[in-house]
């Protein structure tokens, strides 16, 4: 009977120590013993990485991981995955217990690597950069950059936001690339008209919502429009901004996207497009390798078109290597980073992942698709510093600032807010 | 005395490192402002509480939080005991009866979540589909997406998962009623409802609270299965103080603010455990029940 008085509150108090779980705090043990292949000579060094789109592409990463334990005897790579969803939580707990991996693949900006390299936990990169000249793009590197000047990552991949439509389906109902924003209604019309769903729109997870808003509103006001944004100098509240949510909203309304878009998975969302069913797919570069093995029909890219104009793809910057401030082994670690800014590993990253390096990689002779090579030409006018590129809002943006867009947009797709509530609740976040 | 603190000792240690000590340290996080990164928080104080109280959120979180353990709680007690009475005498076939309405418990939250997902998809959805089917085409919507419906979907879902383990308990239960008490009752005339109320259920009363304090637990601290199927959307439509809190401590970083609302559902769940703790207990010594 008394474990009974016990066992009732303590089952109550079970959600308390589920958060306290993840939160326990252990001293990093400066004593650690070394990897036990020490013993025989060899280094491991711990790779975390997220977890890849499919299993083939995790085993041609390990097989490429072999060739560099090839290239630097003495050296093993541990490659471990995690899904990204879990990724911060598990991450952020290893790095404050001890336990941390000695590389780690994780996004570059304020929310992410950002806030890693803030609480001193991230190995500082400023000397290395310079010491063994990486030729990463500028603008890439002042991403993985603190506003106290220090360089802590690579950003691993460049993507950018457009619309990807069927080009079959295109050309069959005699359509052509939008040039503004009533063209894409035309086609969106002729589309649906024709039978098809105009926009697979996905929006359940609530993030590609902030995607759908970034590429509208670069269109909309440009890049320094939208740099402006981000940075503050503008605010969040202004006719651009909140013209650019109102026109998912219209839209949604005029019957455009897919039907309770908040009720859509991404991958639903993808299927739609995939299958055929729906004419295009908002989306970013990194779907190229999905439509590519999903779709049997040609694809092609624009950008989201502006009011009155042909629009800019907006850009961004994926996860890429950091090295942990606790790492034993800096020196096998910095070859790591070495290996995967190399030109020969942007080739094979093109080739085998459908991703695109921000520095500059041997693409002589390379074999891809028609679509990845239309986005990688794209893309390497981005990386050259020509023509005009918008932003992916929420790499750039807080944690909390990113809630409110996400949220906005599904509050958007689901009647329960106004473009004006949500430009609102966007500049509210941005201030905190 | 000596021998009673040994024999206690095994238990008070479980209880102080399990119990207690947590407890403690989420007291500790509930006033600095912990952001799951710097080692040495700053004290803010009463600043969590302050802002629990008076965020919005929290309390459209709490409302959901009370439609779920009202109907989550409510329904699942129904569909149960009338599928155990329903079930009550039928001999052939109840070990199946038994084990296919049991099945949905044990499986993974998860996967239920998964799984429903895919029923109520807007679009290749099969509850749509049938909708459309048998004319009713014009009830057809985004049942997880919508926001006057997210919720109802979810909390369906869940009614269907914890039916069936109402359901066993509930005819286990049965199995120890006294059918000398209904025999005695029928010669008196008494109809259905009456037998149920005045005979049946005071004799399964320590099971039935039994099962009402599980699920009503359960109402203030689900999380998984609204996790999986809404992630607490559209826009936080269907959060309850669970996701809600998820979301702040390992989205957003807050970890303090997201244990200060964890400790806020252990503080609204410890009364009505102890107090359905109690009464089941007094009727047990009573010698009232099955």
């Amino acid at each position: 009977m008394k474990i009974s008085k016990i066992a009732a509150p303590a089952v109550a108090v079970g959600l308390v120590l589920t958060l306290i779980g993840c939160t326990g705090q252990v001293a990093p043990d400066d004593t650690q013993a070394p990897d036990d292949n020490q013993s025989s000579g060899d280094v491991t060094i711990r790779y975390l990485v997220e977890e890849l789109e499919d299993a083939e592409a995790e085993a041609r990463l390990r097989d490429r991981l072999d060739e560099f334990e090839a290239q630097n005897p003495g050296i093993v790579v541990d490659l471990q995955t995690l899904p990204f969803d879990t990724m911060r939580t598990i991450l952020q707990t290893q790095l404050r217990s001890g336990d941390a991996p000695d590389v780690i693949n994780w996004g570059s900006g304020p929310s992410f690597g950002g806030a890693l390299a803030d609480a001193g936990l991230l190995y500082d990169l400023t000397e290395a950069y310079e010491e063994r000249g990486w030729e990463v793009y500028d603008f890439a590197k002042d991403r993985a950059t603190t506003e106290a000047g220090v360089v802590y990552g690579i950003p691993g991949e460049m993507e950018t936001l457009g619309v990807f439509y069927n080009r079959d389906l295109f050309e069959e109902l005699g359509l052509e690339e939008p040039q503004s924003i009533a063209d894409l209604e035309e086609i969106a019309e002729a589309t649906k008209a024709a039978g098809y769903i105009p926009f697979a729109i996905s929006n359940q997870e609530g993030w590609q919502g902030g995607h759908q808003l970034s590429m509208a509103l670069s269109s909309a006001v440009g890049s320094a429009g939208v740099n402006d944004l981000v940075d503050g100098n503008s605010d969040w509240t202004s006719s651009d901004v909140e013209d650019a949510v109102a026109l998912w909203d219209r839209f949604d309304e005029a019957g455009y996207l897919t039907p309770f878009p908040t009720s859509v998975s991404y991958d639903s969302g993808n299927a739609l497009f995939f299958t055929g069913e729906a004419a295009m797919l908002p989306m970013g570069s990194w779907i190229v390798d999905g439509i590519v093995a999903n779709a049997d029909f040609e694809a092609g890219y624009f950008p989201f078109p502006a009011p009155d104009g042909q629009g800019i793809f907006a850009a961004g910057l994926g996860s890429g290597p950091m090295i942990t401030a606790e790492t034993q082994y800096p020196e096998e670690a910095l070859k790591l980073i070495d290996f995967l800014v190399s030109p020969e590993h942007g080739r094979w990253m093109v080739e085998n992942l459908d991703v695109i390096p921000p520095f500059p990689a041997d693409l002589t002779g390379v074999e891809i698709s028609p679509l990845l090579a239309q986005v990688l030409a794209d893309v390497e006018q981005f990386g050259a510093g020509e023509g005009d590129f918008g932003l992916n809002i929420d790499v750039l943006m807080t944690d909390a600032f990113n809630e409110a867009m996400f949220d906005g947009m599904q509050a958007i797709y689901s009647d329960q807010a106004t473009a004006a509530e949500v430009a609102a609740s966007l500049e509210a976040a941005s201030q905190q | 005395m000596r021998l009673g603190l040994l024999l206690v000792a095994p238990v008070m240690v479980m209880v102080i490192v399990f119990f207690i000590t947590p407890l403690v340290n989420a007291l500790y996080y509930a006033f600095v402002d912990f952001d799951g990164l710097n080692p040495n928080p700053p004290f803010v104080g009463l600043d969590n509480f302050v802002e629990m109280f008076t965020d919005e959120r929290v309390w459209a979180a709490l409302q959901n939080n009370a439609i779920w353990i009202v109907i989550g709680t409510i329904a699942p007690l129904v569909i149960g005991l009338a599928l155990a009475l329903l079930m009550w005498n039928v001999r052939r076939g109840s070990s199946v009866y038994r084990v296919v309405l049991f099945l949905p418990y044990v499986l993974p939250q998860v996967v239920i979540g998964v799984v429903w997902g895919w029923i109520y998809d807007p679009i290749r959805g099969w509850l749509n589909k049938a909708l459309e089917l048998v004319g009713l085409g014009q009830l057809q919507t985004g049942w997880l997406g919508n926001a006057d419906t997210a919720l109802y979907a979810v909390l369906a879902t869940a009614i269907w998962a914890t039916s069936g383990f109402v359901f066993v308990i509930f005819l286990s239960a049965l199995g120890n009623v006294d059918m000398e008490l209904i025999d005695a009752s029928m010669l008196d005339g008494t109809n259905t409802l009456q037998r149920l109320w005045y005979v049946i259920l005071p004799q399964i009363m320590p099971v039935f609270l039994m099962v009402t304090t599980i699920t009503l637990i359960g109402g203030f601290s689900v999380f998984d299965i609204i996790f999986v199927m809404t992630g607490g959307g559209p826009a936080g439509a269907s959060d309850v103080l669970g996701t809600y809190a998820y979301s702040q401590a390992f989205q957003l970083n807050r970890i303090s603010y997201g244990t200060t609302l964890a400790l806020l559902i252990t503080v609204l769940a410890i009364p009505f455990t102890i107090a359905l703790n109690r009464l089941q207990r007094r009727l047990s010594m009573q010698g009232t029940g099955a």
